[in-house]
């Protein structure tokens, strides 16, 4: 967008309402800072201006207003503002004491050594128990979702029904405990550390690891979807990676809904931030297990990009992303993932829940015959399931598809202009024959697609076509220029 | 704020959640707007404490007398209609005596004596709704704070309320400063939506 041509309403509308592509977004704010036109009209969206200037005015006030009440509230403050995390005091604070020196405190049988974790739902311990010789972690719902009848029921009929899943990558339970002030569960302790951990450390992963760690979350869930059990949070934060061994355990079953459940009538609003969630459950509808699919489709895209598929600067527009905008396309972000396995995650993130695969047993078969196919590829074929569906499934992603093909085109063209006239004006200097080096550049720029040599799909993608295409003109155009030394109109074609 | 019990049978009596919604939002509203008045009306902290908790009481035992009419957010409605009528009446009596009633006189009792204080006067209501909507302001303020990041709550904090130059906000938060006009009319897109929201509850 140049500075002169306005946006229009709509453009500035979706802007507002956090629904542009991340790129359009950029592009629209750019063009913002340099016209006060079009601001005016995108804060006028927003409300009229004297309500700017009344919002101003009343909050600037806000500081003198709740400094005295600050000074007032202190004793019978109940538990409305709990918040997320919870102080080292919360975890002590409800256990036993125990003979132990070394240990915190005591909870029912176990001797708790330390606090592991927190988060929204409560704390998680380690702890050791001694008849049995063994560590343990402890998971203790936080006392504010405690006191809720129903997240407490909740609490203990879903980690009952995943104390029935047993599955090498599904997080075993020892026992539950849930008629006790704070309920909670104990599982083996495992020397691990979350997927969400391994990508802050390190970025998007191998494709090997990627396929590795969703055919086994897919199998995970395919062990609890076959008890009638649904997920609802599967995201990289409830994938742990086993220290040492290749082995993905799925965790926080039934917690997750649990929390939902209490948070929701506490605050109408969902806790934490929603990005892997589905977009039945941003609309607030009923789920079931192709919910998971979408979630892992989430997953599996983090892990090839370092980041979830769906950002926004708030939780509305996280939801709405979710709900209304289709992804960015992965392999724009990181190159190596192939074709294929961007295929794979775009069915699995299909806004239509019937769209996206049957079962998670499908996926996690599909995902090891790639995986199969990735380290053996002479004596294992890529499944041929991964070629057969269309590459763009729904006509908004076609249509956002097509604008970044066609920018990514005017990128190549405006590149390629650029290029014909710096080296027009250098060899209009007489200098040496710079047009053929850089004829030389763009061939082998040209290379990789031609020549793929996984034999993916990647050299019939339109957008590799056009780029090709474009090249292979430009390097006639290149030929034409070198063969007509001195004729200007020739030059003056290039650059038009 | 509220005895436990009279909490757990007022959550029996508001099975949705919407409805529990409204309940958390008119203390969160209320609750600092009446003590502030109180103090503002010359009352001692714990003084002005205790009226808050009598309004809170009476409309928790109000909520007893609410009828659904069947139409969309009822309750909310009834709700934010009812404390205002009741907190005016607080605020005016708070004006006139500069002290509150015993506590304990609770049940009908503090209806009936609510029934029973005077019309606030012109100039009370004036001053109660201009202090209203500080306070619904600043609740809006806490709510969308949560729901962005603390960068997008920045860029309008700095440069809408504190009149910061766009450009040094831009700069020490390390956006464009396109990004940080772009943020701070979401964030007064969200404000204004939660402000109409209780304005609307409220005019009905």
């Amino acid at each position: 967008m140049t500075p002169d041509t306005h946006c229009n309403r709509e453009l500035l509308e979706k802007l507002l309402t956090e629904s542009l592509s991340e790129r359009d977004e950029s592009d629209a704010s750019e063009h913002l800072s340099q016209c006060p036109t079009c601001r005016q009209e995108f804060e006028v969206l927003a409300a009229a201006n004297d309500w700017w200037a009344e919002a101003s005015q009343r909050l600037s006030h806000r500081a003198d207003r709740r400094g005295t009440i600050a000074n007032i509230t202190g004793p019978d403050d109940d538990d409305d503002d709990w918040p997320a995390t919870f102080s080292t005091d919360f975890a002590v604070d409800f256990l036993e004491p125990s003979d132990d020196a070394t240990a915190l405190g005591r909870l029912g049988e176990y001797e708790i050594v330390e606090v592991i974790g927190r988060g929204g739902m409560g704390v998680v311990l380690k702890g050791f128990q001694k008849e049995l010789h063994r560590y343990v972690a402890v998971k203790v719902l936080s006392p504010h979702l405690a006191t809720s009848g129903a997240a407490r029921r909740r609490f203990a009929r879903e980690a009952q029904a995943t104390a029935a899943v047993v599955h090498p990558h599904v997080m075993a339970i020892h026992s539950v405990n849930a008629n006790v002030r704070l309920p909670y569960l104990v599982m083996p302790f495992v020397d691990c550390e979350s997927l969400q951990q391994r990508l802050d450390r390190q970025g998007p992963l191998d494709l090997k690891d990627i396929l590795r760690i969703g055919m086994q979350a897919a199998l995970g869930l395919a062990a609890a979807h076959a008890q009638g059990l649904v997920h609802r949070d599967v995201k990289p934060a409830n994938i742990l990676l086993e220290t040492n061994v290749d082995r993905v355990l799925l965790t926080d079953f039934g917690l997750a809904r649990a929390v939902d459940d209490a948070t929701l009538t506490r605050t109408g609003i969902i806790a934490g931030t929603p990005q892997y969630m589905s977009p039945e459950q941003a609309n607030g509808d009923g789920v079931d297990h192709r919910s998971d699919l979408f979630s892992l489709g989430s997953v599996l895209y983090a892990m090839c990009t370092a980041r979830p598929p769906f950002r926004a600067e708030s939780t509305f527009g996280v939801l709405r992303r979710i709900r209304e905008t289709s992804a960015r396309s992965i392999r724009e972000i990181n190159g190596d993932v192939p074709e294929w396995l961007e295929r794979i995650i775009e069915r699995l993130l299909s806004k239509d829940a019937g769209a996206r695969f049957g079962s998670a047993q499908e996926v996690a078969t599909l995902l090891e015959q790639c995986l199969a196919h990735q380290q053996q590829p002479t004596t294992n074929p890529l499944p041929a399931l991964v070629g057969d569906w269309p590459l763009l499934p729904s006509a908004q992603t076609r249509d956002q598809r097509t604008g970044s093909q066609q920018r990514r085109l005017a990128a190549i063209v405006i590149a390629t202009m650029v290029l014909l006239t710096g080296f027009y004006h250098a060899w209009k200097s007489a200098t040496t024959p710079l047009p053929q080096e850089q004829g030389a550049a763009i061939s082998r720029h040209s290379s990789p697609a031609a020549s793929d040599a996984s034999g993916s799909k990647q050299a019939d993608a339109p957008g590799w076509n056009e780029l090709n295409d474009e090249l292979d003109r430009t390097e006639s155009l290149i030929d034409e220029l070198e063969s007509s030394h001195g004729d200007d109109r020739a030059v003056q074609g290039a650059n038009r | 704020m509220v005895e436990p019990e009279t909490r757990q049978s007022l959550m029996l009596r508001l099975q949705s959640a919407s409805d529990q919604q409204a309940w958390a939002q008119f203390v969160a509203i209320y609750e600092p707007l009446i003590l502030r008045l109180m103090k503002q009306r010359g009352l001692q902290d714990a003084d002005a404490y205790d009226v808050t908790q009598q309004v809170i009481l009476a409309v928790t035992q109000a909520v007893d007398e609410w009828q659904p009419d069947g139409q969309a957010a009822s309750f909310r409605r009834w709700l934010f209609s009812i404390a205002r009528r009741l907190a005016l009446k607080f605020v005016e009596r708070g004006a006139r005596t500069r002290g509150p009633s015993r506590r304990g006189a609770g049940g009908t009792d503090m209806l009936n004596l609510l029934h029973s204080l005077p019309e606030p006067e012109h100039r009370t209501v004036q001053f109660f709704d201009n202090e209203y909507r500080n306070e619904i302001f600043d609740w809006a303020a806490d709510r969308a704070r949560g729901e962005f990041r603390e960068s997008t709550w920045q860029a309008f904090w700095r440069s809408c309320v504190l009149n910061e130059p766009i450009a040094a906000v831009a700069t020490s938060l390390g956006v464009t400063t396109g990004s940080v006009y772009v943020a701070r009319t979401r964030v007064i897109a969200r404000l204004r939506r939660l402000v109409e929201e209780c304005e609307a509850e409220r005019d009905a």
